[in-house]
């Protein structure tokens, strides 16, 4: 009678993901130009967010913002089920940007930047070696992300899903229409004056011939 | 038509002066033409693709409506002071050809200008741009043109677009062809340069961190030259042209009362 009892209490053991009261959101101190461009966006770094779990492996899951509640924690980085190259087609989300307590110390030191920008790695986005990559994200979204904490394969924590994350669509320069300026009133008041000047000259002319 | 001799003589003492105010007026005329003809700012080329130059046809015309202006004048001097008909009626007759070609240089160089809007520019540098695919030789010459330009303009006068970074990611563009948004969200030379002429901080430039990238646009650096060029063919051509309105009224009137 003991085994039963036990295998029923493994499960629930794996189940004890602490849920961390930090949304993910977008850098806004300094004011950036790039905060979301047409394939990257900036995030905030999680300072003091981890704290407890100084051991852990930190991952930014990417995912769709329709499809970001299919995301299970159980999925591992590395694997095809998380990887950059099948986002969106095959899997509903993707993991990258990994890090360690120790990249986000805390309390932030003045002046310090401290922004992730995801997107920025051009040079991986075809490699399925590398299903870690940062790529540049496929479409204008809208995305949603969130911060998972992995200590070896479990998670240990995770953060709140962030607001829904556009990014910009571009217009075609085909659209910009240069036919509308109107003629400025110093150009019609030269040409009347100057007009009108060159009949009174030439009235004068025929007059005194 | 007798007239007293003290009126002649004020009369012709007024055409002279007025002649004389005219044949510098040609001289200053023809050297503001050649220094905008000569394109101290380098803006030829992003006009020349266009396809619409008239700002620089205003102003050769002007070059040479310059130098009649002084000849004719010198005319117009001597014919006052012989009182001889003839003289006079040759320089009125060439004087209204004259009128007539400059005022055609003002109200090109006005109406052109009117045509150079951001908009024009925005659209020309985004299909221009670092254009990889030209469609003939022609079509290269513009875009080496243009790219050209631009970098200079994006360098020297750290800018960046023509309303600003934001060009670049408003629209799609020739540019955005052959380099990713990831790794271009906008141009290199919209970085600040350090003394080496490499970006200060390529990640903070791309970031668009306040103090590694040009936020403002270039559109004032185009337009100040374009704006001093066009006004001042124009409106300096104007005003020639209302001073040389009363001399030849002047020189009319003169002219009838000269007995045979």
């Amino acid at each position: 009678t003991m085994l039963p009892l036990l295998l029923l209490l493994l499960p629930a053991a794996r189940a004890a993901v602490e849920h961390v009261g930090y949304k993910p959101i977008l850098a806004k101190d300094p004011p950036l130009e790039g905060q979301t461009t047409a394939s990257t966006f900036v995030l905030d770094q999680p300072r003091c967010v981890f704290d407890n779990y100084g051991n852990a492996d930190i991952w930014l899951v990417v995912a769709l913002s329709q499809t970001a509640a299919n995301f299970s924690n159980s999925v591992e980085p590395g694997t095809p089920e998380s990887a950059f190259q099948r986002f969106p087609a095959s899997v509903p989300a993707y993991m990258t940007l990994n890090a360690t307590l120790a990249n986000y110390p805390c309390p932030k030191r003045r002046g310090d930047i401290t922004v992730l920008r995801v997107g920025s790695e051009t040079s991986c986005a075809q490699d399925m070696a590398r299903s870690t990559c940062n790529g540049p994200l496929p479409g204008p979204g809208p995305y949603r992300v969130k911060f998972l904490a992995l200590e070896g394969s479990e998670p240990v924590a995770e953060t709140e899903w962030s607001e829904p994350i556009t990014l910009k669509t571009a217009k075609l320069p085909s659209s910009i229409s240069t036919t509308d300026g109107r003629h400025s009133g110093g150009m019609i008041a030269l040409t009347t004056i100057l007009t009108i000047l060159f009949a009174i000259l030439l009235a004068g002319l025929v007059a005194m011939l | 038509m007798a007239k007293s001799d003290d009126c002649v003589h004020i009369l012709q003492g007024l055409l002279v002066f007025g002649n004389v105010v005219i044949g510098m007026c040609g001289i200053a005329l023809t050297a503001e033409c050649i220094y905008f003809v000569t394109d101290p700012h380098g803006l030829y080329p992003l006009l020349e693709a266009t396809e619409n130059n008239d700002v620089y046809a205003a102003a050769w015309i002007g070059i040479f409506v310059g130098f009649a202006l002084f000849a004719l004048s010198i005319l117009g001097i001597i014919g006052v002071l012989k009182a001889d008909r003839t003289l006079l009626l040759v320089y009125i007759i060439l004087m209204l050809i004259t009128f007539a070609f400059e005022m055609a240089s003002c109200i090109t160089a006005a109406t052109h200008r009117d045509f150079l809007t951001p908009n024009l520019f925005l659209k020309q540098m985004l299909e221009r741009y670092q254009k990889s695919d030209p469609a003939n030789n022609n079509d290269q010459r513009m875009i080496e043109g243009v790219t050209k330009t631009w970098d200079k303009l994006m360098l020297q006068n750290h800018c960046c677009g023509v309303l600003g970074p934001s060009d670049w990611q408003n629209y799609t563009s020739a540019f955005r062809v052959t380099h990713s948004d990831a790794d271009f969200p906008w141009p290199r030379k919209c970085c600040v340069m350090d003394a080496q002429g490499v970006p200060a901080n390529l990640d903070g430039c791309k970031l668009g961190v306040p103090g590694y990238y040009n936020s403002n646009g270039c559109y004032d650096a185009i337009s100040g030259p374009m704006n001093t060029h066009a006004w001042g063919v124009a409106w300096f051509g104007f005003a020639i042209l209302c001073w040389t309105f009363c001399v030849l009224l002047g020189t009319m009137f003169y002219w009838s009362g000269i007995e045979y």
